[in-house]
C-alpha cells in the first residue's frame, strides 16, 4: 500500500509554524486557550464593560451554557489567561481560530484565524511594539518592512493604534504601498490589574491580526473561504 | 458620523484646512475617514467614530474641537464656551424618580413661533448628512443635535395639559405591562405601541401619568408639533447610558438620539443646546423664549487626573519635555497645572472619556504623532517554555504528510449536535461540532474523484481541530485528530479501514506512542 505521493500541510498550519519560528527566535512562547470562551475572559477581563458600546465592535456568537459563554471573538482572552498564570517578563504569541457572527464573503468568514502577540516587562514602550512588528513582517514577507501607527481604539489597550505596513525593495505585488494590517497598543492598566500585574511597575504591548489575511497577502489567495473548503485542489497548491 | 466642511468652518474659522488636508490630519491624529463626498454644494466627510471618542465626537462642534486640538489653532467660535443662559422661570416642573437614571433635565418654552418649512441652507445641511427635513421646529432640534451632540425633543405646549398652571414632566421607570405609543416609523402610518417590562425609563406627562416617550430613545406622538403649533416646549435631558442602551437594544430601536445617549455625552451640554436651539428657532421660526428650567441633582465636576511626564515618555518611547507634554494636553481644552514633577490635569467638561493617566498618554501620543516613535527590537531572550501540543501536532503533521495525507481545516459549525448556539448564522450552522469524522468523510467524498487531477493514487486527508461537548451544562472542548482514506473513487470499502490501521501503526511507531483512534467507515478519529 506504500504511497510515494506525499501530502500537503494546510497553508494556515504552514503560516502558523513559520510565525512561531520567527517569534521564537526573539523569545515569544506559543500559547493557546479555549475556542468556546467565557464572557469573563473574552470581554470582562479585557476591559469591555458590560452593556457598553465597545461590545458592538465584535459580532459575537453566544453559546447555550449554564455559564455565560461565547465563541471567542479574538485570541486576546489568552492574554488574560496567560498573564494570570505567569509573572513578567512575558512574551507570547497566540495563533488560533476565532469566530465572528458576520455574513461571509470573499474577505470575511464566520471562522478565521488570528494571531495575538503580548510582551509585558519593565519599561516596554511603543517603540518596542513598532520594532517587533517590523522584525516579524520583514521576515514573514522577506523584505524590508516599515510600519506606521494611526490612532484607534480597542478596550484592552491604551493608547490603541491601527498598524499599516509597507514592503520596500521587493518585487512583490504588495510592495511600495501602505496596507492596513492589524490593531495594537499598550496593554490597558485595567487589564494588567485584572490579571494581577502591577501597572505602575510593568507595561506591555499587545497586537492582533488575521492569519487568513496574511495568507491572502502572502500567497495571493483570492477568497478566504478557500481555507475552509476542504478542497484538495486548493490545499495541494501549498 | 458625517460632517459638513462648511459647518465645521463656523467653529474652526477661516484657517480650516481644505478637505484633503483634513483627511490626512484625521487619519494620523484622530480617526479613520470612511469616505468623502459632495452632496449638492457641500463637502461631506464620513468619519469612523469609535466608542472611546463617541461621547464628544458625534457632533460638528466635537469634530471642530478635534481639528483645533490637532492643529493647535483655537476655535474662532465655540458654543460650549458661551456664558449666556436662557431666562429661568417656574412654569415647568420636573419630577425625577431616580437621579442616577436621569441626572439632569432641562426644558425651554418658546411662544409665538410660526411652524413651516426650514430655510434652504438648513435643509441642505440636513440633506448632506442624510437626514430628512420635517418642519422648521423639528429640523432645529435635529440640527442642534448634529451641531452639539445633545438630542432634543419638541412638544406643542398647547397640547400638553397643565396642572395648577404648570407643565409637569415626570421621569420614572415603566410599570410592568404599561404601554407607550411611539411616533410611526418611516413608511408606517400608525404609531408603534410597545408593551413594557419595567426596566425602561419613561418621560411622562404628570397631569395624566401618561408615558410620552421612551427616555433617550424615542418620543411619542404626544403633543406633536404641527402647522397649527404656536408655542413649544423643548426638552434636553441626560439619561443613563446603560439603561438607554439596554432598552434600545432590546427593542431594536437604535436611532441618532439613542446612539448619542448610550455613549454618555456630558450633561453640561444641556444649557448650551437649549440656548442654541432657541436662538436658531427665533431666527427661522421667530418666537420669544419665555423661560427655561434646568433640573440637576448636583452639578458634576471633572476630577483631577495626575499625569507623570516621565511615564508619558516611558510608555510612548519618546523624550518630550514637560512643557511639550503640557502644551499637547492643554490643546484638548484641559487645564494643566504643574505640581513638582507631576501634572494635575482637569479635562474640559465635554470630555467624559478622560479618566486616567493612560487616557492622556493616548492624547499626547496621537496629537504629537506616532510617526515620531522609533522602532526598537526587544532584547533577544531564549524561550521560557515550549508548547508541547504545538510541537506534537507539528510532528503528527510532518509524518502524515510524508505518508501521503493532506491537511484540511473544516467548519467548526454543525447542523445538529450537542453544543448549541443562541444566535446562529444559519440553520445548518446552529451547533458546534462534537467530532471531526463527518467533516473528514465529506472531504473524502468531495475529493475522491479528483485523484487523477491531483496526481494521486487515492485520497488521504487529516484534520487537527477543536471539538465541543457539554458536561453538566458547561461547554467543554478538546483538540481532536482525524484521518481519512478513500482508496476507490466510488466510495468506502473495508480496505480503507485496513489502510488506516497500517497508517496508525506507522504513526505510532514513529512517534513512539499509542494513538487511541477509532477506525470506522474509512475514517479514524
Amino acid at each position: 500500500m506504500a504511497s510515494i505521493h506525499t501530502g500537503h500541510k494546510h497553508p494556515l498550519s504552514q503560516m502558523i509554524a513559520e510565525i512561531n519560528s520567527i517569534f521564537s527566535e526573539i523569545g515569544f512562547v506559543f500559547a493557546e486557550g479555549p475556542e468556546a470562551e467565557s464572557e469573563h475572559y473574552n470581554f470582562d477581563m479585557l476591559n469591555f464593560p458590560k452593556d457598553h458600546p465597545a461590545r458592538d465592535m465584535q459580532d459575537t456568537f453566544f453559546v447555550s451554557s449554564s455559564i455565560p459563554t461565547v465563541l471567542r471573538t479574538h485570541t486576546s482572552p489568552v492574554q488574560a489567561r496567560y498573564m494570570e498564570s505567569h509573572t513578567p517578563p512575558i512574551r507570547v504569541i497566540v495563533p488560533g481560530k476565532v469566530f465572528r457572527n458576520e455574513a461571509t464573503d470573499a474577505t470575511h468568514e464566520a471562522q478565521f484565524h488570528q494571531l495575538e502577540g503580548l510582551y509585558v516587562d519593565k519599561g516596554v514602550h511603543m517603540g518596542h511594539l513598532k520594532g517587533t512588528i517590523e522584525y516579524f513582517f520583514s521576515k514573514f514577507f522577506e523584505g524590508d518592512v516599515e510600519v506606521r501607527f494611526r490612532p484607534s481604539f480597542f478596550p484592552f489597550v491604551e493608547p490603541g493604534v491601527e498598524v499599516d505596513m509597507m514592503l520596500k525593495n521587493s518585487d512583490s505585488k504588495l510592495a511600495n504601498r501602505w496596507i492596513e494590517i492589524m490593531g495594537a497598543g499598550m496593554v490597558h492598566p485595567n487589564v494588567l490589574r485584572n490579571c494581577g500585574i502591577d501597572p505602575t511597575v510593568y507595561s506591555g504591548f499587545a497586537f492582533g491580526m488575521g492569519i487568513d489575511r496574511l495568507g491572502v497577502m502572502k500567497y495571493g489567495v483570492d477568497d478566504v473561504r478557500h481555507f475552509y473548503s476542504g478542497d484538495l485542489r486548493f490545499v495541494n497548491q501549498f | 458620523m458625517k460632517v459638513v466642511h462648511e459647518w465645521l468652518q463656523e467653529y474652526v474659522g477661516p484657517t480650516i484646512p481644505p478637505i484633503e488636508a483634513l483627511e490626512e490630519l484625521f487619519m494620523f491624529h484622530a480617526f479613520e475617514v470612511e469616505g468623502i463626498e459632495k452632496v449638492g454644494e457641500h463637502d461631506v466627510i464620513d468619519l469612523k467614530i469609535l466608542p472611546d471618542r463617541a461621547s464628544y465626537c458625534l457632533s460638528h462642534r466635537g469634530i471642530a474641537r478635534e481639528i483645533a486640538s490637532i492643529t493647535g489653532v483655537p476655535l474662532t467660535y465655540d458654543p460650549l464656551q458661551s456664558t449666556e443662559r436662557l431666562p429661568t422661570f417656574e412654569d415647568i416642573t420636573v419630577a425625577i424618580e431616580d437621579t442616577h437614571a436621569c441626572t439632569r433635565f432641562g426644558a425651554a418654552l418658546v411662544t409665538g413661533v410660526t411652524v413651516g418649512d426650514s430655510p434652504q441652507w438648513l435643509k441642505d445641511r440636513l440633506h448632506a448628512l442624510g437626514a430628512r427635513s420635517i418642519n422648521n421646529i423639528v429640523d432645529a432640534t435635529n440640527y442642534v443635535m448634529y451641531a452639539l451632540g445633545q438630542p432634543l425633543h419638541a412638544y406643542d405646549a398647547a397640547k400638553f395639559p397643565k396642572v395648577d398652571g404648570k407643565w409637569q414632566f415626570h421621569v420614572r421607570f415603566a410599570q410592568e405591562g404599561e404601554t407607550v405609543s411611539l411616533i410611526a416609523e418611516k413608511g408606517a402610518d400608525t404609531d408603534r405601541v410597545l408593551s413594557l417590562i419595567g426596566t425602561e425609563l419613561l418621560v411622562v406627562d404628570a397631569s395624566s401619568n401618561t408615558p410620552i416617550g421612551l427616555a433617550g430613545i424615542k418620543g411619542g406622538a404626544f403633543a406633536g408639533v404641527d402647522e397649527a403649533t404656536t408655542s413649544i416646549i423643548i426638552e434636553a435631558a441626560h439619561f443613563d447610558p446603560i439603561i438607554t442602551r439596554k432598552t434600545s437594544r432590546r427593542l431594536g430601536i437604535v436611532i441618532d438620539g439613542s446612539k448619542r445617549f448610550e455613549n454618555n455625552p456630558s450633561p453640561e451640554l444641556i444649557p448650551h443646546a437649549l440656548r442654541e436651539v432657541v436662538l436658531l428657532i427665533q431666527k427661522i421660526a421667530s418666537g420669544t423664549c419665555v423661560g427655561a428650567v434646568d433640573i440637576e441633582k448636583e452639578p458634576v465636576s471633572q476630577e483631577v487626573v495626575v499625569v507623570n511626564p516621565q511615564r508619558v515618555n516611558a510608555l510612548l518611547g519618546l523624550s518630550l519635555s514637560v512643557s511639550e507634554i503640557t502644551e499637547l494636553i492643554a490643546r484638548v481644552g484641559a487645564t494643566v497645572t504643574q505640581e513638582g514633577e507631576l501634572l494635575h490635569v482637569v479635562p474640559p467638561f465635554e470630555r467624559t472619556d478622560l479618566h486616567i493617566e493612560e487616557d492622556f498618554i493616548d492624547e499626547v501620543g496621537r496629537l504629537y504623532g506616532y510617526k515620531h516613535v522609533v522602532s526598537v527590537l526587544p532584547e533577544v531572550v531564549p524561550l521560557s517554555e515550549i508548547n508541547a501540543r504545538h510541537v506534537y501536532s507539528e510532528a503528527v503533521r510532518t509524518q502524515l504528510v510524508a505518508l501521503g495525507f493532506s491537511e484540511v481545516i473544516t467548519s467548526s459549525f454543525n447542523k445538529k449536535d450537542i453544543v448549541a448556539l443562541r444566535n446562529a448564522l444559519a440553520s445548518d450552522k446552529s451547533y458546534m461540532r462534537s467530532s471531526l469524522s463527518a467533516n473528514v468523510n465529506e472531504v473524502l467524498d468531495k475529493n475522491a474523484n479528483l485523484t487523477d487531477l491531483l496526481g494521486a493514487q487515492d485520497t488521504r486527508v487529516f484534520e487537527i481541530g477543536t471539538v465541543f461537548s457539554e458536561v453538566n451544562g458547561v461547554v467543554s472542548e478538546h483538540v481532536s485528530l482525524c484521518l481519512g482514506v478513500r482508496l476507490k473513487a466510488h466510495g468506502y470499502t473495508p480496505k480503507d479501514d485496513a489502510a488506516l490501521r497500517e497508517v496508525v501503526k506507522t504513526l505510532e511507531s514513529v512517534l513512539c506512542t499509542t494513538l487511541p483512534l477509532t477506525i470506522e467507515g474509512g475514517v479514524a478519529e
